[in-house]
């Protein structure tokens, strides 16, 4: 992925204490990072916070950015692997009584349901991978790398994740 | 597939941008601290050598010198007495004298020599603590009912106009009585406070435990709901006014100054001050947005979440944080200057008022308990 000039100096403006660069860098990158966290969690609550806390999690580690790499997909891997750890975390509440964390459903039902229902219907790993493909739009290898998996894993979770999708919708 | 995932609609998108950017700002300048605007340059802080303070108070003749210092630090042009508060409600506040309320119009009743207070959920009372007693107050100073207990502690009101509970601690742990006075019951024997009622219309209470947990309890059917892991020291516990986030400021050593968790007891936020420390906030009414005053080495500063810059720098410590009502104007405890600040929140204006201590008959700095309308 190539950082457009821009981007980059954006991120130098933050690094350098910037608020209207930062502002801009939220501005773009926050409608994926919150689409990907609730894609992932089927939660809006939950999709603020970890995209929330990703955005902070980016700023603590701004310093140390390599600029000549794209924002975007270093944001969106802390999101997902948020992500991917909130809903692990939800299964296993849901088993310890407590019922005041687990969200109520979405009171209105989004356009795009049957898919979503068919997602939510994956484990957290397989739909994680999917939504960094098809929503993010990563290469497999990228995939690999910000999830600490072998590509082959990628590749077969895909594999997978698009039967069950296919199968469901 | 790509476009089927393009189809789902996203809920809520935009609001939790517009929620989360002061977030994400304020985190930014507590990284990079932004210097002071130029319309602050009127508000006169002087940098005091701590060396200096600490060899004026060694002597009688270092009164002087304090006396000197106390003239230079803090807002120029201070008012010196409280004529009026800047909007509309009443205070309660703590002093060596005892807990008085103050009225907009700025005068002043002392209720009693009580040591904590808190207000009843529409201010129409005051619950009060003695070392080994809890009173319910009329505003006038009128006790309507008292409840002898062993070292009571953090009294919090809360309830609807029909039904009322106050939480605190005392010996035997975190208690709660029916606001008038009867059904005193013990809700955790762990529990050691700080303590703070979850906005709603349920009686579900946040509390650190003697493990230095934080809970939250339904104080009805006395279950609790979440614990998290033992945290240390907790200072202060709060909720944003719609009960979704609660704010734990905690001891000096711990890595996280701060952790906001979500209504379900997960962490949300950490703030973290490399060099320094959160040495208070206030949940600002009606949003998400904090006041956070931050101490790093001799000086303080204070931001809002919600605004741009630093609204106020000076020596000293920035403490009990209190909002007015309406959201619009902060009141800044700063006990080196001796005075309360008013700061309004968009940072086009600020008030003080000098000599704090002495209209409160107090030798130690006075704490203010709340802001009511």
């Amino acid at each position: 992925m190539r950082v457009g000039r821009d981007e980059r100096a954006q991120v130098r403006g933050a690094q350098r204490g910037s608020v209207s660069d930062l502002e801009a860098l939220f501005r773009t990158h926050w409608p994926r990072a919150y689409r990907a966290a609730y894609l992932v969690t089927h939660d809006a609550a939950a999709a603020e916070d970890i995209a929330q806390e990703s955005f902070l999690a980016a700023i603590r580690a701004l310093d140390s950015f390599d600029r000549r790499r794209p924002f975007g997909p270093w944001l969106h891997r802390i999101v997902v692997n948020r992500a991917i750890d909130w809903s692990r975390a939800r299964r296993l509440r849901s088993e310890v009584e407590l019922v005041d964390s687990i969200p109520a459903p979405n009171p209105a039902a989004p356009t795009g349901g049957d898919t979503l229902a068919a997602l939510a219907r994956l484990s957290p790993e397989h739909r994680a991978v999917v939504v960094m493909r098809y929503a993010l739009e990563f290469t497999p290898g990228e995939i690999a790398k910000a999830l600490d998996l072998p590509r082959g894993t990628v590749n077969s979770r895909l594999r997978r994740g698009l039967d069950a999708l296919s199968e469901e919708l | 597939m790509k476009r089927e995932l393009e189809r789902i609609g996203i809920p809520d998108e935009h609001e939790a941008r517009e929620r989360t950017w002061p977030v994400v700002h304020a985190a930014f300048a507590v990284r990079q601290p932004v210097p002071q605007p130029s319309h602050w340059r009127w508000v006169a802080v002087v940098a005091v050598a701590l060396a200096a303070t600490l060899a004026a108070t060694l002597s009688q003749p270092g009164r002087a010198v304090i006396d000197e210092i106390r003239e230079v630090v803090g807002v120029d042009r201070a008012q010196p007495a409280l004529f009026s508060l800047p909007t509309s409600g009443r205070l309660l506040v703590a002093s060596d004298a005892g807990i008085w309320v103050v009225q907009e119009d700025g005068s002043k009743r002392l209720l009693g020599a009580y040591q904590e207070a808190t207000w009843s959920p529409f201010g129409r009372f005051v619950a009060a603590t003695l070392q080994n007693e809890l009173a319910a107050l009329e505003l006038d100073g009128d006790v309507r009912w008292t409840l002898a207990r062993p070292r009571v502690r953090y009294p919090r009101w809360m309830g609807t106009e029909t039904d009322t509970r106050i939480a605190y601690v005392d010996r035997t742990g975190l208690r709660v009585v029916a606001g008038d006075g009867t059904r005193d019951r013990l809700l955790s024997r762990g529990g050691r406070g700080p303590l703070a009622w979850r906005p709603g219309e349920e009686f579900v209470l946040a509390f650190a435990d003697q493990d230095g947990r934080v809970a939250l309890v339904d104080a009805d059917s006395e279950r609790i709901l979440w614990r998290t892991k033992p945290l240390g020291v907790v200072h202060d516990l709060e909720w944003s006014s719609d009960g979704r986030r609660l704010l734990a400021r905690l001891g000096p050593s711990r890595e996280n100054d701060v952790v906001i968790y979500t209504r379900g007891g997960l962490p949300f936020t950490r703030i973290r001050v490399p060099a320094g420390t959160v040495t208070a906030t206030a949940a600002r009414p009606g949003s998400h947005a904090r006041a956070v005053a931050i101490r790093e080495g001799d000086d303080s500063r204070l931001f809002v979440t919600d605004a741009r810059g630093t609204l106020l720098a000076g020596p000293g410590v920035f403490q009990d944080l209190a909002w007015s009502p309406d959201g619009r104007w902060l009141l800044v405890g700063w006990p080196a200057a001796d005075q309360w600040v008013f700061v309004r929140a968009d940072g086009r204006g600020i008030r003080a008022v000098s000599n704090i201590s002495e209209q409160f008959r107090s030798r130690s700095f006075p704490e203010v308990h709340g802001w009511v309308p």
